[in-house]
């Protein structure tokens, strides 16, 4: 076989290394730049159930809503536009499109809206985009990028009647979009939100919680100044490794010659008496999952047993973005997850994954 | 209590090792029992089928099973990825009966393969059951 079939497609680990209470360290900024996220799942050794406090911050998520075929342009009109989507704190994301096939729309909480739209759809918008930095020898999907916070985009302008035609006349994208917005939640958009949804069919989604207790299993011993996994702990690799292995309830008690796997748990390891495995799905924006990571970091407030705890979010692998505005593709898998580390003494581990379509991690 | 962390950075690319796959296996006749080690039997032969003998002798494993779904999760080491990946697209049949074995998501991270967002069904929780008048 050739051996550049032995080669495989790019994918980019970052690790990096602090403490929470660094003026410094930007993990509040990775956290919230990381716009649309499908799933966090916590592990915490040594513990039986889900701590009341972060049960309780858990409740507190905000709600999502999911609308059937919405044309797009009834987002961009004058009263949504200045009460919602430029306020800020405004999260859609087209539901059930797939990055890799259907054209997928977003709007970022910093008021920008993107499209990212296969090469027929591009024409005729005749709006202005750039080709996918993706492409395999023709360019087959385009990304339109508008900042609806720009002056040149207010109402009124030009430029902003230009879009409304393109995408009211020439090609009217309806699409089910999932939504959530933090100035709905506070009523301080005066119903607007509600009123543009209560012209199409749509539901409200709480955020899905899932707790299971882990038994008698080994669990790898970390130690926050051994991050490279010298001789204290284990490397990055093997950790997120039996991370997934826990997650999806994969054995990690094999011998070497069993016939089915050979995976075992990294050392250096200790057994762990019990744990907890908790995990949320839904639409789940930045600002929540900040908000449980400081109830995380709180949890070493009183003793514990353990010395660490991890929080890993997942990313919609259909998203347009991973972090910030970046392009973001699907190839094989089109991940794009973050996962802390978080020790007593209030020093963390970030990791940031992202696969082959993406950019590097901030 | 220890000195806080200094910051520090590091980047890895294409630093693992192993890919991961979840596949499923899909029976003309509809699923029936079987067993993980049977499953793995049958990747291994598909194996042995398309690239002989010692082209196939490279370890993966299966790390999980589900009979119910008959879905699994595989490991390889990259360099087999291409070649395991073939195989199980030629895989035709299990025990006489015509089957298909379906990859659903492939990725360099095992903790991806948990957290797969088209997995998300918003319809299940329709109180309207639109997708049941649907169907």
């Amino acid at each position: 076989m050739s051996p550049e079939l032995e080669k495989c497609s790019r994918s980019l680990l970052v690790c990096e290394k602090s403490n929470f209470t660094k003026e410094k360290s930007r993990y509040d900024i990775h956290v919230s730049k990381h716009y649309f996220n499908y799933k966090v799942s916590i592990v915490i050794p040594e513990c039986a159930s889900l701590p009341a406090s972060i049960a309780g911050v858990i409740n507190s998520f905000n709600s999502y809503y999911r609308v059937r075929d919405l044309p797009i342009y009834k987002l961009l009109e004058e009263e949504f536009l200045e009460k919602v989507v430029k306020k800020g704190q405004f999260y859609a994301l087209s539901y059930n499109t797939r990055i890799d096939e259907d054209n997928t729309i977003a709007f970022l909480p910093s008021g920008q809206l993107i499209l990212s739209v296969d090469k027929d759809t591009y024409e005729q918008l005749g709006l202005e985009g750039k080709p996918s930095q993706y492409k395999h020898r023709k360019v087959l999907r385009y990304v339109v990028t508008i900042d609806l916070t720009d002056k040149l985009m207010s109402p009124g302008a030009k430029r902003y009647q230009r879009l409304i035609t393109s995408l009211k006349e020439w090609v009217p994208i309806k699409c089910d979009l999932m939504i959530s917005s933090k100035m709905t939640a506070a009523e301080e958009d005066g119903g607007v939100l509600q009123n543009l949804l209560s012209q199409y069919s749509f539901e409200e989604h709480r955020p899905t919680l899932h707790t299971h207790t882990l038994k008698e299993m080994p669990c790898p011993s970390l130690h926050s100044t051994d991050r490279h996994g010298d001789e204290k702990s284990c490397d990055p690799h093997h950790f997120l490794e039996w991370l997934g292995a826990v997650s999806m309830d994969i054995s990690s008690d094999n011998e070497a010659s069993s016939f089915l796997s050979t995976y075992v748990c990294p050392d250096p390891q200790s057994l762990m008496s019990h744990g907890l495995l908790c995990t949320v799905t839904g639409f789940l924006i930045p600002e929540d999952i900040y908000s449980l990571l400081l109830e995380l970091r709180r949890y070493f407030d009183e003793p514990k047993f353990t010395s660490w705890l991890s929080m890993t979010v997942h990313g919609f692998v259909d998203s347009p973005v991973s972090w910030g505005t970046t392009e973001h593709g699907f190839l094989k898998s089109g991940e794009n997850f973050y996962n802390f580390v978080c020790f007593r003494n209030q020093d963390y581990w970030l990791h940031m994954a992202t696969g082959s379509h993406d950019g590097c991690p901030p | 209590m220890e000195e806080p962390a200094a910051f520090e950075r590091l980047v890895y690319k294409n630093a693992s090792n192993f890919h991961y796959m979840k596949i499923c296996l899909v029976l003309e006749n509809g699923s029936r029992n079987i067993e993980a080690a049977q499953f793995k039997q049958l990747i291994v032969s598909g194996l042995r089928q398309l690239y002989g003998e010692v082209g196939a002798a490279f370890p993966f494993d299966l790390l999980k099973f589900d009979p119910g779904t008959l879905t699994g999760i595989l490991r390889v080491y990259n360099s087999g990825l291409v070649k395991l990946w073939s195989a199980l697209t030629l895989i035709g049949s299990y025990q006489n009966e015509l089957c298909a074995v379906r990859v659903t998501q492939v990725s360099p991270f095992l903790l991806a393969l948990s957290g797969n967002s088209r997995e998300l069904e918003l319809d299940q929780a329709s109180p309207t059951g639109e997708k049941l008048l649907l169907t």
